[in-house]
């Protein structure tokens, strides 16, 4: 049986650095974000197979779904960017290489010469001959498994991922929520306002699929939030799922978009760090420290910053993919 | 014993149709015939694949989880393949950029 189990660890392992291989190595983008994608879901089994179903989770639904979303329908732009260049001057003078647009150019350019192989092999040795010694000289230790363990009564949660994300290690978890927001800030000030370059399929079918699929994404979604206190689950991944699905009724009907209200989504993409700085600094005010909280009401406070959490990435997360701010909201 | 013979023979089946639709997306000329190997893994494979883990399942929850993610993957397969032929349909087969 162990050697059955070893075998498929082999085999998992080959296929992530074959197909991290054929992704990289792909002058093709399309070809390069399919296989991204799948690159995701074999990281996710992996997760799985390191018995950390937390991770697998999150990498399955941001790694491979939404990033692998986001990647496609960026490509799907720059194509329509490169086919009105090419329509508008049919004969270019070869461009200017440290020119405007010389990154997107960049990405459709042949690969570089082979007289970087000798370099990049050097690079690749030296790096990887480096993590295998770490991996040598790992030192004989625990980790912080028992130290987790011993404050699990503290924690608020019987989860303890869970525990580690939002109470001993909040810090991380505020951050991280701050990068996505910071992101769609990025996304946001390029001031772009085009629709998704999407052909939704005419015809019943995926309508009828979505009024099927949505609830039962979010019946999944508010599930997995639950879930988090006492299971894997927590905010990224329900958070995920939710986006998901606005991702699926944004390509389903892009050009019958509701307007965004501008307030109301503004708060609604906030209000994940605002209220988990809020109760930072309420905890520092109280004397428990920059996101300490009292013992008897870290539950609550757990569950409402992961609902706000949950919110906050999910309306993010489509944000992000419809990219430009709201049209009309230039105020 | 009966159980486990019944998952290891209905995982086995479900194994064959994984490789015969792998195998098709791999070898058959045009996008139509490829979905055509294809959901037949999705759909029979899976099915038998699902039906084979039923009988290791520990209660009627675990059963029930089992028939949902093969329905979901039943609803989710058939859209992205009626869609993908739809696509081919309308504006030819896929080009890429090289």
């Amino acid at each position: 049986m162990n050697g059955l189990l070893v075998l498929f660890d082999l085999v998992l392992l080959a296929g992530i650095v074959g197909v991290a291989w054929r992704c990289l190595a792909s002058t093709d983008l399309f070809r390069a974000v399919v296989l991204f994608i799948t690159f995701g879901l074999l990281l996710a089994l992996a997760w799985v197979r390191l018995e950390a179903p937390d991770i697998a989770l999150a990498e399955a639904a941001i790694g491979a779904g939404i990033t692998g979303a986001l990647l496609l329908v960026t490509l799907e732009r720059l194509r329509s960017i490169m086919a009105e260049r090419r329509s508008g001057r049919p004969h270019t003078p070869p461009p200017d290489p440290t020119g405007p647009h010389a990154l997107l150019r960049a990405l459709h350019d042949p690969p570089p010469e082979r007289r970087t192989f000798l370099p990049a092999l050097t690079f690749a040795l030296v790096v990887g001959g480096l993590l295998v010694t770490a991996l040598w000289h790992q030192p004989q230790s625990t980790g912080l498994e028992p130290v987790v363990d011993a404050h699990m009564d503290v924690s608020g949660v019987d989860h303890p991922i869970t525990a580690v994300l939002l109470n001993f290690r909040a810090y991380d978890t505020f951050l991280e929520l701050a990068i996505v927001l910071i992101a769609l800030l990025g996304a946001w000030s390029l001031g772009r306002h085009d629709l998704i370059p999407a052909r939704p399929a005419p015809g019943p079918i995926l309508p009828g699929t979505l009024r099927l699929l949505v609830p039962v994404a979010i019946v999944t979604g508010v599930y997995v939030l639950w879930a988090g206190s006492h299971a894997p689950g927590g905010a990224f991944q329900a958070g995920a799922i939710l986006g998901a699905a606005g991702i699926l009724l944004v390509l389903a009907r892009p050009h019958q978009l509701p307007m965004a209200p501008g307030v109301p989504l503004r708060l609604g993409l906030t209000a994940g760090v605002a209220l988990f700085l809020l109760v930072g600094l309420y905890g520092l005010v109280a004397g428990h420290g920059f996101l300490g909280y009292a013992d008897a009401w870290a539950y609550p406070l757990i569950l409402l910053i992961e609902i706000a959490a949950t919110l906050s990435i999910a309306l993010a997360l489509v944000a992000l993919f419809v990219a430009g701010r709201p049209a009309g909201d230039d105020a | 014993m009966i159980a486990n013979t019944l998952t290891v023979v209905l995982i086995l089946a479900g194994l064959v149709f994984f490789a015969a639709g792998t195998a098709g997306l791999l070898r058959f000329p045009d996008v139509y015939s490829r979905l055509h190997a294809l959901t037949k893994a999705d759909n029979v494979g899976l099915g038998l694949v699902v039906l084979g883990l039923m009988f290791q399942a520990s209660g009627p929850a675990d059963i029930l989880k089992l028939l949902l993610i093969w329905l979901l993957v039943l609803a989710a397969g058939t859209t992205a393949a009626h869609m993908v032929a739809q696509r081919t349909w309308t504006h030819g087969e896929f080009e890429s950029d090289r």
